[in-house]
C-alpha cells in the first residue's frame, strides 16, 4: 500500500464525520474496550510527562520560589505577585516586542521564499528540479547546531567568506544586535524554507490538470488560472505552514543562544533566552514560570484564528 | 504545466536562472563546511579564500574524533535518541491504530489533546522539568533526556502514523479474519508489514528531532560525561579557540548520519509530513 500522498491535502468535506471510518464495520458498532486499551499508554505518558509539568508550571507561577525556598522545601503562595512583577518589568516587554518582530521577519521571509521556490520547482525541467531539491534537502538535513556553527564561520570577522564575497574585509557581523539578528534570521530561513517549498510543491502537484484545461477553454490566461485555481487550493496549505512557522520561530532557542548567547549587550535576547536567564541562571523559578505562562498566552492569543481553523478542518476528517 | 506556448528552451530560461540562485543559496554553505573540513589549516586562513582543496587532508577529522569525550558523546546521543524513538514509536503505533480503526467515545477529545500538545511550547517547560528531575534525582542523567524527547515527539508520531494506518484498507484485515486469522494475527501478518514505510518515516523524523535537541541537553546535563553531540558541538569552538577546521569536521560528522537517513526517506517523509500536518 502506498503511503498517504499529498493529494489528500484538501480539507475534508463537512459531512466526512458522518461517513463510516475505514475500520471493520462490525468492530465499530459494538462498544469495545480495545481502543481504550490502545490509547492508555500514550495518555499515561502525556499525563505524567506533559500534563504534570504544565500543572507545576502553572502552580509555581503563583509561588515565591527561588533557590532558597527550593532547598528548604518551602511553599510560599504570593498570588499574582510574580505576574505583576514580570508584567511591570520594562525589559520583559522589550524582549516580547523584539521576539514578535523577530518571529514576523522569520515567518514572512520563510513563507515568501518557500512558496516562491515551491512554485518554481513545478516549472523546472527534470534535471534542474532534482538539483534544486537536492540542495534544499541538504540545508534541511543539517542539524541545527551544525548550521549555527557553520554560519558563524561564513560570517567570521577574519576569514569569513561572506566578507570576502561582499568586499567588506574585517567587517564584524556580530558587533550590533540588528546585524547579529540578520545572521540568526538567515540560519533559520535557510533551514525552514525547504519544508515550505516541498509542501507547496506537493500541493500544486495535487491539483488535477483538468482544472487548468477547463480554465484554458474558458479563455483564461496563465495569470488568471493561477489566481483562480492555484491560489485558492494552496490557501489552506499556506495557512497551516504559516501557523507552524510562527510557532516554531516564536519558541526558537538553540540558534539564538548558540550564535552569541543573546549578545552583543543582550540585544538578541528573545523570550526563551529571557526565561532561561531568569529561571535557570538566576534561579528565580516562580518568576520565570509566570513569564512562561505569559509566553504561552501570547502565543495562544496570536494563534486563536489559526487554531479555530485548524481544529475545524482537522477534526472533520 | 503547459500554460505557455513559447519554445521550451526559452520558456525555461527565467526559471533556470532563478533555480541556479536557489541552488547557490542552499548548497553553498554546506559546500563551504565540507571544503573547510578538508583544507589544511594554513589554507583556511588565506585571503583570497581557497575554493577547492587541491591537497585535501583528514587531519581535522582526526582532531575532532580524538578530542576527549567524542566517542562518549556519540554513544550518549545514540542511546538517548534511539531509546526515545523506540518508546514513542511503540506507544504511538497503539494509539494510531485506535484512532484510525475505531470510532470510540472520546476519540475527538483525544485528537484535540494530541494537537494541543503538538503546539505546546516545550521551550517554556524546562523550569518544571528541571524541578521534577531534581526531585527524582534525574537531573544530570541521560534518562531525563529520553523522557523529554519521548514525550515531545510522541504527539507528532501518533498524528502522522494515524495517516499511514488509515491508508491500509481495512478490507485486507477483514479478509484475513474471514480466512481464519485472529484480529491480532491479521494485524501482525497483514497490516504491520504494510506499515513499514510509515514506521520508518515517522521514526526518522523522531530521530532527527531528538538527535538535534539542544536546550534540554544544555540545561540538564551538567557533567561533561553526559553531554550529547549538540552540546559538545556548541562548546567546541569556545573551548578550543578558532579551530574552524576542527569545528567544521565535527559538523560534517554530526550531519552525516542525518543526511544519509534523510536521503533514504526524503520522499516518503514529505508525504507523511504533509498528510500528518494538513490532512485529517
Amino acid at each position: 500500500m502506498s503511503v498517504p500522498t499529498p493529494t489528500v491535502m484538501r480539507p475534508a468535506p463537512d459531512d466526512a464525520d458522518e461517513a463510516p471510518p475505514s475500520g471493520p464495520p462490525a468492530a465499530k458498532r459494538r462498544r469495545e474496550p480495545l481502543p481504550y486499551i490502545l490509547v492508555v499508554p500514550s495518555l499515561l505518558a502525556l499525563g505524567v510527562l506533559f500534563g504534570y509539568p504544565v500543572f507545576l508550571l502553572f502552580r509555581m507561577s503563583f509561588q515565591q520560589l527561588g533557590f532558597g525556598e527550593l532547598v528548604q522545601r518551602l511553599t510560599i503562595w504570593i498570588g499574582f505577585d510574580n505576574y505583576t512583577e514580570i508584567l511591570g518589568d520594562s525589559e520583559f516587554w522589550q524582549v516580547v516586542g523584539r521576539t514578535v518582530a523577530f518571529t514576523a521577519v522569520c515567518v514572512a521571509l520563510t513563507m515568501a521564499l518557500g512558496t516562491g521556490i515551491g512554485l518554481l520547482l513545478v516549472r523546472l525541467g527534470k534535471k534542474m528540479r532534482i538539483a534544486v531539491s537536492a540542495s534544499l534537502v541538504i540545508a534541511w538535513a543539517v542539524p541545527i547546531i551544525t548550521a549555527t556553527t557553520l554560519f558563524q564561520w561564513l560570517f567570521d570577522v577574519n576569514y569569513g567568506v561572506v566578507n570576502w564575497f561582499l568586499g567588506t574585509p574585517k567587517h564584524d557581523w556580530f558587533a550590533t544586535g540588528l546585524s547579529t539578528f540578520g545572521v540568526i534570521v538567515t540560519v533559520i530561513v535557510w533551514q525552514a524554507v525547504p519544508f515550505v517549498a516541498f509542501t507547496v510543491q506537493a500541493g500544486v502537484l495535487s491539483i488535477p490538470e483538468e482544472y487548468y484545461e477547463a480554465a484554458r477553454m474558458d479563455g483564461a490566461g496563465p495569470v488568471r488560472a493561477f489566481r483562480e485555481i492555484t491560489l485558492p487550493i494552496l490557501r489552506p496549505i499556506l495557512a497551516v505552514l504559516t501557523f507552524l512557522s510562527t510557532i516554531w520561530d516564536f519558541k526558537v532557542f538553540a540558534q539564538v543562544w548558540a550564535i552569541r548567547q543573546g549578545g552583543p549587550d543582550e540585544q538578541t535576547i528573545t523570550l526563551p533566552l529571557y526565561l532561561y536567564d531568569v529561571g535557570i541562571a538566576s534561579k528565580q523559578y516562580g518568576l520565570a514560570a509566570a513569564g512562561a505562562v505569559v509566553m504561552v498566552l501570547i502565543l495562544a492569543v496570536g494563534m486563536v484564528f489559526y487554531l479555530r481553523h485548524m481544529l475545524k478542518t482537522e477534526l472533520d476528517s | 504545466m503547459k500554460l505557455v506556448q513559447a519554445p521550451r528552451k526559452l520558456r525555461r530560461a527565467g526559471p533556470n536562472a532563478l533555480a541556479l540562485l536557489v541552488i547557490f543559496f542552499f548548497a553553498f554553505p554546506a559546500y563551504w563546511m565540507l571544503r573547510t573540513a578538508f583544507l589544511p589549516t594554513l589554507d583556511i586562513q588565506s585571503d583570497p579564500p581557497v575554493f577547492f582543496p587541491t591537497d585535501p587532508t583528514f587531519d581535522h577529522f582526526v582532531t575532532a574524533v580524538e578530542r576527549p569525550g567524542f566517542w562518549i558523546y556519540v554513544r550518549n546521543s545514540l542511546f538517548v535518541t534511539l531509546s526515545a524513538v523506540a518508546l514513542s514509536t511503540v506507544t504511538a503505533l497503539l494509539a494510531a491504530v485506535a484512532v484510525a480503526r475505531f470510532r470510540f467515545r472520546g476519540r475527538k477529545a483525544y485528537l484535540v489533546l494530541i494537537l494541543a500538545v503538538q503546539l505546546a511550547p516545550f521551550e517554556a517547560l524546562f523550569i518544571p522539568y528541571f524541578l521534577v528531575f531534581r526531585q527524582f534525582d534525574l537531573l544530570d542523567r541521560l534518562p531525563a533526556l529520553i523522557l523529554v524527547y519521548f514525550v515531545s515527539i510522541l504527539p507528532f508520531t501518533i498524528w502522522t502514523l494515524r495517516g499511514f494506518v488509515a491508508a491500509v484498507p481495512a478490507e485486507l484485515e477483514e479478509a484475513a479474519m474471514v480466512d481464519g486469522c485472529t484480529r491480532w494475527q491479521a494485524f501482525r501478518r497483514v497490516v504491520l508489514p504494510l506499515l513499514g514505510p510509515g514506521l520508518v518515516a515517522t521514526s526518522i523524523f523522531g530521530f532527527i528531532t531528538a538527535w538535534n535537541e539542544y536546550l534540554y541537553a544544555f540545561v540538564f546535563m551538567r557533567n561533561e560525561d553526559n553531554y550529547t553531540l549538540p552540546v559538545w558541538l556548541a562548546t567546541f569552538r569556545t573551548a578550543f579557540g578558532d579551530d574552524w577546521g576542527g569545528a567544521m569536521a565535527g559538523s560534517v560528522l554530526f550531519t552525516l548520519p542525518v543526511l544519509i537517513f534523510f536521503l533514504i526517506v526524503q520522499r516518503r517523509m514529505v508525504g507523511g509530513l504533509t498528510a500528518g500536518a494538513v490532512k485529517g
